[in-house]
């Protein structure tokens, strides 16, 4: 079979675009690839082919580009207009190579860059030249797709944060760098001998030095204090401010009497903290930056028709006059709304004319395409799979049954409070028994007889030592390196308070519709009777592919690599089958009503052996649908089409299980097609035909009893319970609202890589937990010596070093085998 | 004694500069795309003037 040059899809030759380019014959699967063929060799950019590595471009898509979700996000640069759109389906470099390349080819455009990270497009054009449909058709011709990047205030509030905390511990970095010089050479003149003035010279340095971190780079940390102190609560900032102050303070009294110095202890304690806050921002923005990618933004705009019906003939067609774009928020009930294949449905509705299937499983766990024809009842946000279709907007805004749904997301997220990390609680504990500790070798220095300032600088020195630096890296060193081994095996973690809060699961709800099954309809049993299997599925592939129906496409992607027959006087009744002539012979292709209500005399029953008949009727129970095949005056295959369960389903429960987790499964479907899958994969808990407001309900009582659950979903209808669980698991092709609810979202779908990410967030957790006891531990040791007195600079600096490396080495085991 | 003061002064003036030159990249973007530079450095820019905001020709409207 030759292969499309463009994606690299396979081509049936029947179907294949031939075309001669300078010479050479090329093949394409459809004449958007060749298209795009051409206009990248126009543009002498054919290296692309030699480039690209890991992606093959899909085929083209001929879509227009939807201008209006984009004009928020023009703005005026000089004469010009910028704007900056994010390219979907950038996969690699090359990707990124081309489109700059085309777009700077493009008269008109002055500047054109795409971040590498962000897939974001700064675009910058002359509107005298060309115009901003222009330029997304131009995306959109060699197979991206352009969608609106708007800013959220918070992602400009982060940024601007993001932005400040790295001039902070850059410039906290380069004086502690310098800061070191200067120390090393004071540690070296304490044991060989140092001239008093160089000495005085040095500390000076050193107090230069330290001043900026401490009061520029560790304000943050100060402010951070203070706010804890006036709530009186001991929180990590108090910790940290107390041990860099006391240590600058105390340093600087020193200075005063030439005795030793503590300033690189304060700086570098603010220099760590600063760093793990900075390694901590970095692993939670690769995440969440990734999942809103996934989001399809989808443009909030329906085709609004202005009609005038025909009630005076025959038929009630109806006479468009008018198609026009408009926000959905501008649709009121009574409007006529047109929705074509592949588009989303806008808001609540009746079908007026049109037969289709809609998807309605994000909003209802229901697997099976709903039917619809005219009268049924269409709801926003469901997926319009493949016919035309006009309907009357019966609720608009809040009414409709997705905005319910959000409503009932919020609610849950207005209730979830907020968790204390595993840090902040020990050092809860902490700052009291240092404090205490510290007066009591204050009052024990007193009534020894030692004069105030002597007990006074012993108290001090305690907490100089006490506080531990490491504690800055120990949480975020493990959180970055066991969040991005999960990225790696494309689990997105969303940042740290997920991994100490995933550690307590231990109770998983799964829910069946695209989590444990597919989510769509595959060809699950082909059988043949009196012919072969392959036969059989040869004889519906040749029918099947002439149709747009679900069904029909589940046989159609199982039956790649047949060869269809030539088929005359082919024609499909709706709903029901459909049928054709193959070398004279008369083929039927549908539901068992179908063959039947065709006067074809055939007992479906005694056609059909013994073990065949029971497989059916399970099946059926299952909620599969079966399809019956006549040909040649018998009948001679059945198909047997439904949401199969992902084959590593079975395997996944068995993980969870032996990690010491209980599974149940929660589904929007009906009970027994639950049943049946459940069964298979070995889940004894089913909850079945729950809506979504129960499914969150359900979750809250398990909470309620004390369990910490694990949700993982991937349809509108699992959002409110994604919230609802300690920690909500999305699927990679799940809905926006799903994604955005979850606190995981898992990029392949591989039902697998739930058990990993429970393994691997308790073990994270766990060294998370090592890593704070070591942070703590040198400096625990040596609060002895500052109690007696005898503290020195170089074991303060060992300490630190000491734990340093600990919780360095140590969080490198943050990883799965 | 005056060479180490020298010395003192070159460490404190160059850790300076090093900061002020961290100081600018900072501003003026460096490190908005930490991912990029290591692609964009292989690519044969046979027409390297072209990031210079210039459209240079234009074979297809």
């Amino acid at each position: 079979m030759p292969i499309c040059d463009h994606c690299q899809l396979e081509v049936s030759e029947k179907n294949a675009v031939y075309d001669d380019i300078n010479g050479r014959k090329q093949v394409f699967c459809c004449h958007g690839c060749d298209g795009i063929y051409r206009l990248i060799r126009s543009e002498g950019l054919e290296e692309f082919y030699a480039k690209r590595r890991e992606w093959t471009p899909g085929p083209a898509e001929d879509q227009s580009v939807d201008v209006s979700a984009f004009s928020e996000s023009l703005r005026p640069a000089g004469d010009q207009i910028e704007t900056d759109v994010i390219i979907d389906g950038i996969r690699c470099a090359s990707c990124i190579w081309l489109n700059e390349k085309i777009l700077l080819r493009t008269r008109g455009i002055s500047y054109a860059h795409v971040n590498y990270a962000t897939h974001r497009a700064k675009i910058r054009w002359d509107p005298a030249q060309i115009d901003i449909k222009t330029i997304l058709a131009r995306i959109r011709s060699i197979g991206y797709t352009p969608k609106p990047f708007l800013p959220k205030a918070w992602e400009d509030e982060q940024k601007k944060q993001s932005h400040d905390l790295l001039l902070r511990f850059g410039t906290a970095a380069f004086f502690s760098m310098q800061l070191m010089l200067f120390s090393v050479a004071l540690y070296a003149g304490y044991f060989q001998g140092i001239d008093e003035r160089i000495k005085l010279l040095f500390h000076t340095i050193s107090f230069a030095l330290t001043t900026p971190v401490l009061f520029y780079s560790g304000w943050p940390i100060i402010r951070g204090a203070l706010r804890g102190l006036i709530n009186l609560t001991f929180n990590m900032d108090v910790l940290i401010a107390a041990g860099a102050l006391s240590a600058y303070g105390y340093s600087i009294q020193q200075m005063i009497v030439n005795g030793e110095v503590y300033f690189d202890t304060a700086a570098m304690i603010i220099t760590l903290i600063l760093l793990g806050r900075y390694i901590e921002a970095g692993a939670k923005g690769r995440a969440s930056e990734t999942i809103g990618r996934l989001m399809q933004l989808s443009p909030k705009e329906a085709r609004k028709l202005a009609v005038t019906a025909d009630q005076t003939g025959m038929d009630n067609r109806l006479y468009v006059a008018l198609r026009q774009m408009v926000p959905v928020s501008s649709l009121r009930a009574g409007d006529l709304v047109e929705v074509v294949p592949g588009e989303k449905i806008p808001v609540d509705g009746l079908v007026v004319s049109g037969t289709t299937e809609t998807d309605e499983s994000m909003l209802t766990g229901e697997s099976k395409p709903a039917s619809k024809t005219e009268g049924a009842e269409v709801f926003g946000g469901t997926h319009n799979l493949y016919g035309s279709i006009v309907f009357r907007v019966t609720k608009t805004g809040k009414g409709t049954v997705l905005a319910q749904i959000i409503q009932a997301v919020e609610d849950a997220q207005a209730r979830r409070a907020p968790i204390q990390s595993v840090a902040d609680r020990v050092v809860g504990f902490f700052v009291p028994a240092v404090l205490i500790i510290a007066l009591l070798t204050f009052l024990g220095w007193l009534y020894q007889g030692a004069p105030m300032a002597r007990s006074m600088m012993n108290a001090v020195s305690v907490m100089v030592i006490a506080c531990p630096c490491a504690l800055g890296l120990a949480t975020p060193l493990a959180i970055l390196i066991g969040t991005s081994n999960a990225a790696a095996r494309g689990i997105l973690i969303k940042g740290g308070d997920v991994i100490e809060k995933a550690a307590s699961v231990d109770f998983v709800v799964l829910d069946k519709t695209g989590t444990i099954t597919e989510g769509k309809p595959v060809l699950s049993e082909a059988h043949g009777i009196g012919i072969s299997d392959e036969q059989a599925l040869r004889l519906a592939l040749s029918l099947e592919q002439r149709s747009e129906h679900s069904l029909a496409k589940a046989i159609v992607e199982a039956s790649q690599g047949l060869e269809p027959f030539e088929v005359t006087n082919f024609s499909a009744v709706p709903g029901r089958g459909i049928r054709g002539m193959i070398a004279g012979k008369e083929v039927l292709i549908g539901s068992r009503e179908f063959i039947q209500s065709e006067n074809i005399a055939v007992n479906l029953d005694a056609a059909i052996a013994a073990d065949q008949r029971w497989k059916i009727i399970e099946s059926e129970k299952a909620g599969a649908t079966v399809t019956f095949l006549y040909h040649d005056g018998d009948l001679r295959g059945v198909f047997t089409i439904s949401d199969r369960m992902r084959q590593e389903a079975a395997e996944a429960v068995t993980l969870l299980r032996k990690g010491g987790l209980s599974v149940a499964m929660v589904t929007g479907d009906n009970l027994n097609t639950a049943e049946a899958v459940a069964k298979k994969i070995g889940i004894e808990m089913v909850k079945a035909q729950f809506s979504p407001v129960e499914k969150a309900a359900e979750i809250q009582r398990l909470e309620h009893e004390g369990r910490h659950v694990l949700m993982a979903g991937d349809g509108i209808n699992d959002a409110p319970a994604l919230v609802a669980a300690t920690i909500g698991v999305a699927m990679g092709r799940a809905t926006d609202i799903a994604l955005e609810c979850a606190d995981i979202v898992i990029m392949r779908s591989d039902l697998r890589l739930v058990p990993d990410a429970v393994t691997l967030t308790k073990k994270t957790f766990s060294i998370i937990r090592q890593n704070i006891f070591w942070a703590f531990f040198y400096n625990l040791v040596v609060i002895p010596l500052a109690i007696f007195g005898i503290l020195h600079p170089i074991v303060a600096a060992g300490a630190m070093a000491f734990s340093s490396l600990s919780v360095v080495g140590n969080s490198l085991r943050a990883r799965l085998r | 004694m005056w060479s180490m003061f020298l010395l003192i002064i070159l460490t404190l003036g160059a850790g300076f500069v090093g900061w002020l030159f961290f100081l600018w990249a900072v501003k003026s973007g460096q490190y908005d795309d930490i991912e990029g530079p290591k692609y964009r450095m292989l690519d044969d820019e046979e027409d390297a003037k072209e990031d210079d905001h210039e459209p240079k020709k234009d074979s297809k409207a």
